[in-house]
């Protein structure tokens, strides 16, 4: 009990001092990326896993085109530092530097987003109401608050729309299970919480096509 | 035989679900402890008043709220949420302190106005932003079939403080009422009553437990129909 409250706190200090320098460097560095500069990054380490454009065509890995860059950039740099612990990108990010990820992000948002896949229409629906409206019943707040109508996001809250349902759903699952903790204000744990696995199944369909 | 057991041991273990801890609502003592004082200016709220919201600032720190209180800031017909549009800064910036420090209950809230996602200039600029809003017209009403009784209620004890139109006061921290939805009236008064809004000044407790459920009914239908106040000059007054 003693370790789960430490924990607790450790984490509120941490985020909070996440967010402070988060939003210190990606109004500085990540603004200042050049697209050019990561190209032949892009094409040689990215590639393989989320396409030549950023439209990856495998469901497990996220598309990133069209994500704002503050987004891209702060993960990128949470991967490095293990605030989002990831096997797959961990040893991939470890030979990068700030400057390749400001150029990341850069050319990743520049990317045009390709439309996603809604699989089955009627989960879809039932997820664009939790959407839409959340569940007030639970106190859950509709998605659209942050990540507005049309899934666009801004820039302190990511674009989720035409996202392959499967990253969204392992993402969302993880926030809920403690598995991912980088989220502003631990916004996205304090939503997850109190969604069910429908839930997160159905909003993840509805994502998909938008 | 003894392995079979301690296989479902280890399963059921295993099987616990680690979920994300959630920041959960500090309390701090309200109407139920001795020496209650409504409304004490100290600490965060003290610094919050003296700071200037800023109108821009505030709708982009307001998204977080949305979800909930929705862009127009109406919140919900049914009375989950109440209506927030052309609030009094100063109210929205008490009951914000309110919840942050635990003194009127309410957790499931929290997690999005807390410290730790919320900041106090933020604080003074989501409120400047919700003053300034256009009050909507569709908030949810009661029955309508004893607004007389409602009337006469409102004129004779609540008018003192809450305006003949029921406007609130922003200088002395208590709200506009006119247009708010019913059920979140009639919520927020039942637990007034019961001593579950432990923020409440003691004259409202006073006030509402003269009443019946009928008579806080009519009440509150009366005041969810009251028009929404012209502001003449909107967002500013308050944090200044």
């Amino acid at each position: 009990m003693q370790g789960n409250l430490a924990g607790g706190n450790w984490k509120s200090v941490a985020a909070g001092a996440a967010l402070g320098l988060a939003s210190a460097l990606s109004f500085g560095q990540a603004a200042t990326g050049d697209p050019e500069k990561a190209k032949v990054l892009a094409a040689t380490n990215c590639v393989a896993c989320h396409g030549p454009d950023g439209n990856s065509t495998e469901p497990r890995y996220p598309k990133l085109a069209g994500l704002q860059r503050e987004y891209i950039y702060k993960q990128l740099n949470d991967f490095k530092a293990g605030k989002r612990p990831s096997e797959v990108m961990a040893p991939i990010v470890a030979v990068l530097n700030a400057e390749d990820f400001a150029n990341l992000a850069a050319f990743y948002s520049e990317q045009k987003p390709a439309p996603g896949v809604v699989k089955d229409p009627k989960l879809a629906e039932q997820g664009r109401k939790i959407y839409q409206e959340g569940k007030p019943e639970v106190g859950l707040p509709a998605c659209s608050g942050c990540h507005y109508d049309k899934g666009e996001g801004t820039s302190r809250f990511p674009r989720v729309a035409g996202q392959h349902a499967e990253y969204t759903y392992q993402q969302l699952k993880a926030f809920k299970d403690a598995k991912r903790e980088n989220d502003r204000g631990l916004a996205m744990q304090s939503v997850a919480i109190n969604m069910t696995d429908a839930d997160m199944r159905a909003v993840a369909e509805y994502l998909a096509g938008l | 035989m003894m392995r079979l057991p301690l296989l479902s041991l280890l399963l059921a273990v295993s099987a616990v679900p680690a979920f994300a801890e959630v920041p959960k609502q500090p309390r701090a003592p309200g109407i139920e402890s001795s020496g209650y004082v409504w409304n004490e200016q100290t600490g965060e709220k003290l610094e919050i008043l003296k700071l200037k919201g800023d109108a821009e600032r505030g709708r982009v720190a307001y998204e977080v709220c949305q979800g909930c209180h929705k862009p127009s800031g109406a919140g919900l017909p049914d009375g989950t949420y109440p209506q927030l549009a052309g609030q009094h800064a100063t109210v929205l910036i008490k009951q914000m302190t309110d919840i942050r420090d635990g003194s009127r209950d309410n957790p499931k809230m929290f997690p999005f106005a807390g410290k730790h996602i919320v900041s106090i200039q933020e604080i003074a600029d989501v409120a400047t932003y919700l003053e300034g809003l256009e009050v909507p017209k569709d908030n949810g009403k009661g029955a309508g079939t004893d607004l007389d009784r409602g009337k006469a209620i409102f004129r004779k004890e609540c008018a003192t403080c809450h305006g003949d139109k029921g406007q609130g006061n922003g200088q002395k921290f208590y709200p506009m009422v006119a247009a708010q939805h019913y059920l979140y009236m009639l919520r927020q008064m039942e637990q007034i009553k019961d001593g579950k809004r432990r923020n409440a000044h003691p004259k409202m407790v006073k006030v509402i437990r003269s009443h019946s459920e009928a008579e806080l009914q009519a009440l509150a239908d009366y005041m969810s129909r009251l028009p929404a106040p012209q502001r003449a000059k909107p967002a500013s007054k308050a944090a200044k």
